[in-house]
């Protein structure tokens, strides 16, 4: 089975409008400005969403899909910002405790039918929404079972458009998972270079995770600090909304330029903090370097080097390839920023983007490392599409 | 993509994401953040009350596969002001700024890069519209965050070590 690069990109502009239209649903009940910060969507096993869902408390809207395009979806909130919702709908509406609660299950029910609105019409077909139901759970469990068994059996794709509010703290996200196999159907294209079997993009994620895992031993072999890879995605997503997810902090980091195939770019960021720490544990008897100067600098760059080689190790050898690196550019600025160029030269031949995106905690919790590597999509799908069928 | 307000609650601030534009006809202030290569630019008539924001990413729609033209500086300028016109505004009043335009990495491929291409490409557009540039803060090798407030008329710049200037 194969997926068509285009359809998959059609599919996430339909749930980037769908989110827009929910946001507004939800600013105009509740005051709010809400935006949306971006939506992606990904094929994502059991173990992808543990790491994703792990440790928190959720409330949530579940709403089934029937139809034209099956599956679930989840109107999912940390439970703070659910009781937040709740107290900002009672404001609203001035009704009880009680109705709050069901008001924000009504809410959701709005919300998903503004989301699925505009699907019908490109797939030509009516989409039925089962009854909303109203769920609380901790980690994964706030998505459907059939969703979990899914992950379990094939991996299962999941869309994830998170919301922000400008003014308060009410971020949360809308989550969907269509049935795998009728939405494998939608997905499959009639132009042979855009396509991707679906398992070689399963395989490619491995590839990814076990390059985080190499990236994260080269911190811990150059710092000897404990590292752990936390979470590592493949994700497809919007290139302008690339930017916006990295966020407007600052960061301490190189961007590397990668030749061959497939060519992209590479990604490592630390925050301030990290970095220093990272910077300090290289260096024999440590570093009293006041803020972020050239000792730092040069610190980075080496380690970033190694940890880019780590990474896209082994892709070359899967692939068939040869693929290099470009020294590092070393970049201290905000992330958004730091994205910008990346996005802007591979917007040239693209407006979506694979992007594998890893986070190895450093020292426990104490310190964190983001990297992006965003490949050109018809490279990779031409290399991936061009492996032999046993792999 | 479009972000026009249509909705009767009034808002006070905007934020607005690459190859996205907002026009605005009251006091909301205009947000754009991140850009490095990429291009803010503001355009506000005065007289009319009306203000615009567009964040670019690229000089040019012939040199990209993508048709949304708020990416583009030469498709994004002419929509912005198409529909700063449709709500009152006139083209002979319009003040103009730009921000961004920076090269905070060195790519290996050869040619100009991507911001100083933008900046160029803008300035050329602006004399081609005779529009009037009031300010500009552009180039260099820093990224930026802008705010316009059209009350006071001042674009407010933000960079990574938190020092702001107005222009």
């Amino acid at each position: 089975m194969k997926v068509d690069i285009r359809e998959l990109g059609q599919f996430n502009h339909l749930a980037s409008q769908g989110a827009e239209r929910a946001a507004k649903s939800l600013s105009q009940l509740t005051g709010v400005q809400m935006d949306v910060e971006v939506t992606d969507v990904s094929l994502v096993t059991e173990n992808v969403l543990a790491e994703t869902f792990t440790g928190q408390s959720f409330v949530g809207v579940e709403l089934g899909l029937e139809g034209g395009l099956e599956g679930e979806t989840v109107l999912a909130f940390e439970r703070e910002r659910a009781l937040m919702l709740q107290d900002l709908l009672l404001q609203a509406t001035g009704s009880s405790e009680e109705l709050a609660q069901s008001s924000v299950t009504e809410l959701g029910n709005i919300m998903i039918g503004g989301f699925i609105d505009g699907w019908a019409n490109h797939l030509g077909k009516a989409i039925n929404m089962t009854p909303p139901k109203y769920t609380e759970a901790v980690g994964p469990r706030i998505l459907p079972d059939q969703a979990i068994q899914a992950a379990k059996n094939h991996g299962v794709f999941l869309f994830e458009s998170k919301l922000e509010a400008m003014d308060v703290d009410l971020d949360f996200s809308l989550y969907m998972l269509p049935e795998y196999r009728q939405f494998v159907d939608l997905l499959s294209g009639t132009d042979q270079g855009n396509q991707i079997p679906v398992n070689r993009l399963s395989a490619f994620e491995d590839l990814a995770k076990e390059g985080a895992g190499n990236a994260a031993g080269q911190i811990g072999m150059m710092t000897g600090l404990d590292t752990d890879v936390d979470i590592s995605r493949l994700r497809f997503v919007p290139l302008k909304g690339v930017p916006r997810q990295v966020g407007d902090d600052r960061f301490v980091g190189v961007v590397f330029e990668l030749k061959g195939i497939p060519s992209g770019y590479l990604v490592v960021l630390f925050d301030e903090a990290s970095a220093k720490t990272v910077a300090s544990s290289m260096m024999p008897g440590g570093s009293d370097e006041d803020g972020i100067g050239t000792m730092t600098e040069g610190a980075i760059k080496e380690l970033g080097n190694i940890m880019t080689s780590g990474f896209i190790d082994g892709w070359a050898n899967v692939l068939g390839t040869s693929i290099e690196h470009t020294p590092p550019n070393f970049v201290h600025d905000m992330g958004s920023s730091i994205m910008s160029p990346v996005v802007g030269k591979l917007g040239q031949q693209q407006d979506y983007a694979f992007v594998i995106d890893s986070t190895i905690e450093i020292d426990g919790h104490q310190g964190r490392c983001d990297i992006y590597a965003l490949p050109n999509e018809r490279e990779l799908a031409r290399a991936l599409s061009a492996l032999p069928a046993q792999t | 993509m479009k972000r026009l307000e249509t909705d009767s609650k009034p808002v006070n601030r905007r934020k607005i994401g690459i190859a996205e534009y907002a026009v605005v006809t009251d006091e909301t202030t205009l947000i754009t953040s991140g850009l490095g290569s990429c291009l803010g630019i503001v355009v506000h008539d005065p007289e009319a009350f009306v203000s615009g924001l567009i964040h670019v990413m690229l000089p040019s729609v012939d040199q990209a596969r993508d048709t949304n033209p708020a990416k583009f500086v030469d498709t994004g300028v002419p929509l912005l002001i198409e529909e700063m016109e449709a709500v009152g505004a006139d083209s002979n009043r319009l003040r103009v700024w730009i921000v961004g335009g920076s090269e905070m990495i060195q790519f290996s491929s050869t040619g100009d890069s991507i911001g100083s291409r933008n900046i160029d490409l803008a300035n050329q557009l602006i004399e081609e519209y005779g529009l009037t540039l009031v300010g500009s803060d552009v180039g260099g090798n820093h990224g930026r965050s802008i705010e316009f407030d059209p009350a006071t008329e001042v674009v407010s710049i933000r960079t990574a070590d938190d020092t702001t200037q107005t222009i």
